[in-house]
């Protein structure tokens, strides 16, 4: 079985310490989510996994190979506060330059398929930046949808999205698991990050609070952490 | 093959972005313009000393042009962090950057044949035009080097909050040789100066490979980090 490990991980901003010593290990198959309060650091480490960001310390490994010069990075999916797409290019050209990346066809049916499915198809001929901002989020995940990598790192998917288009995402991620994937994502949104885990881990300062199992940790005391003043968690 | 056929998607991609941003080349042709017009008023430019003037100016305009049209062409890529949807592809860091280098290539040229014939006109001075097959090698392999350390130097600095700023700083001291090479290989042709072109058109062929293989290494450094 294939798995992401991160060993001793520090990460330091100057004088400020933004992720210290985080270990974790996430198999092929396991959805992680990642909790935590703004500032917790998630961000930090979610861009640590995916190999945007180097650590100060520690390494991230795939299968005991430093990720970065794995080729798994050639197949992981990440989705950062901004959107990684062209301003200036329509819904549609973006989606074909990702298609022509990956070698994907896409004069056939299926980037439509996908663009019909998060309700952008007919905004197709539009430029990006005339979108609304939840329509940038739905686009920047549809890529992922599209090149269905193994790995998706999603830093907090939902920001910006409708109830029913929140509901929509939901259900599509969910989709994902079961299906062999790594699905590591980072929220502040308890429902649904409870929803999409099989592993749930609290965030703060920079620490993990816990890494458990779904089953072993009750909604209600995920929410009691962040309603609990800074001071009294960790 | 991939490898050249992602270099190209890059390059087709940066063709469309222009075309529906017009953020780059557009900007190049204003300025080069603006700057040959700033020329004729500063310089007492007449037939006799056209000649002697004529390449100094010409690469003025093309470093200040280029260097703004290639900071924008990054910013573009760093605009929502876009460069990351090739980050995270199967396409190298190497595809990536010379579909860069292409894209930025294509545009300088562009800009530099709009700069010649406007200088031309502007200046009366058509031998410019007549010599155009003999400054070409010097023309290309001067604007390749210059394209070949701004991408990488124009990527570098984009990250930074001051990076239109910074890029000038570190850009021009790494590519004098360029210029230095493209203005006295110029100056030659256009002054039928015996003898000297030569060495200077494979010396910037020479400093063309040496830049091109270590932008090529480093590019991946700047793209990770």
């Amino acid at each position: 079985m294939n798995i992401i490990e991160l060993r001793d991980i520090k990460k330091q901003y100057h004088a400020k310490t933004a992720l210290d010593g985080i270990d974790i290990t996430v198999r092929e198959g396991d959805s992680v989510t990642i909790f935590g309060s703004n500032g917790a650091g998630k961000t930090t480490l979610l861009k640590v996994i995916s190999g945007i960001m180097s650590p100060t310390e520690g390494k991230v490994f795939y299968n005991n190979k430093a990720y970065s010069e794995s080729d798994i990075k050639k197949e992981t999916f990440y989705l950062g506060h901004k959107t990684s797409l062209y301003n200036a290019l329509t819904v549609q050209e973006n989606m074909h330059f990702i298609c022509r990346l990956f070698s994907i066809n896409h004069k056939g049916e299926f980037v439509d398929s996908i663009l019909k499915e998060h309700g952008l198809w007919e905004r197709r001929s539009d430029p990006v930046n005339e979108l609304s901002h939840g329509m940038k989020r739905r686009l920047a995940l549809a890529k992922g949808f599209i090149i269905n990598p193994k790995v998706f790192v999603l830093d907090e998917p939902f920001t910006g999205l409708d109830l029913k288009w929140r509901a929509s995402v939901l259900s599509k991620i969910k989709d994902l698991r079961g299906k062999g994937k790594f699905l590591i994502l980072a929220t502040h949104l308890v429902e649904e990050g409870y929803e999409l885990a099989d592993y749930v881990a609290f965030l703060h300062k920079g620490r993990f609070l816990f890494i458990r199992k779904k089953e072993e940790v009750d909604i209600k005391e995920i929410k009691e952490f962040f309603h609990s003043p800074g001071d009294d968690l960790g | 093959m991939k490898f050249m056929g992602h270099a190209i998607s890059i390059l087709r991609k940066d063709i469309l972005l222009e075309i529906r941003g017009r953020e780059s080349l557009s900007l190049m042709l204003f300025l080069s313009l603006l700057l040959l017009v700033i020329f004729n008023f500063a310089l007492d430019i007449d037939i006799d000393n056209v000649s002697s003037l004529a390449s100094g100016i010409l690469w003025v305009i093309f470093v200040f042009s280029g260097i703004l049209g290639m900071g924008r062409t990054s910013m573009a890529e760093r605009d929502e962090e876009a460069y990351l949807s090739i980050v995270f592809s199967p396409v190298s860091a190497e595809s990536f950057y010379i579909g860069k280098v292409l894209s930025n290539l294509l545009f300088l040229l562009i800009m530099e044949c709009f700069t010649l014939l406007f200088f031309a006109i502007l200046f009366d001075f058509e031998k410019i035009i007549s010599l155009l097959p003999q400054l070409l090698p010097a023309l290309f392999l001067g604007t390749l080097g210059f394209s070949l350390v701004g991408t990488l130097f124009s990527f570098l600095t984009s990250a930074s909050r001051y990076g239109e700023v910074l890029l000038p700083f570190l850009y021009l001291p790494v590519v004098v040789p360029v210029i230095l090479g493209g203005v006295t290989s110029m100056d030659i042709i256009l002054n039928d100066k015996v003898g000297g072109a030569d060495k200077w058109i494979q010396l910037l062929a020479v400093f063309d490979v040496l830049y091109f293989a270590i932008s090529l290494i480093l590019f991946r450094y700047i793209i990770e980090e």
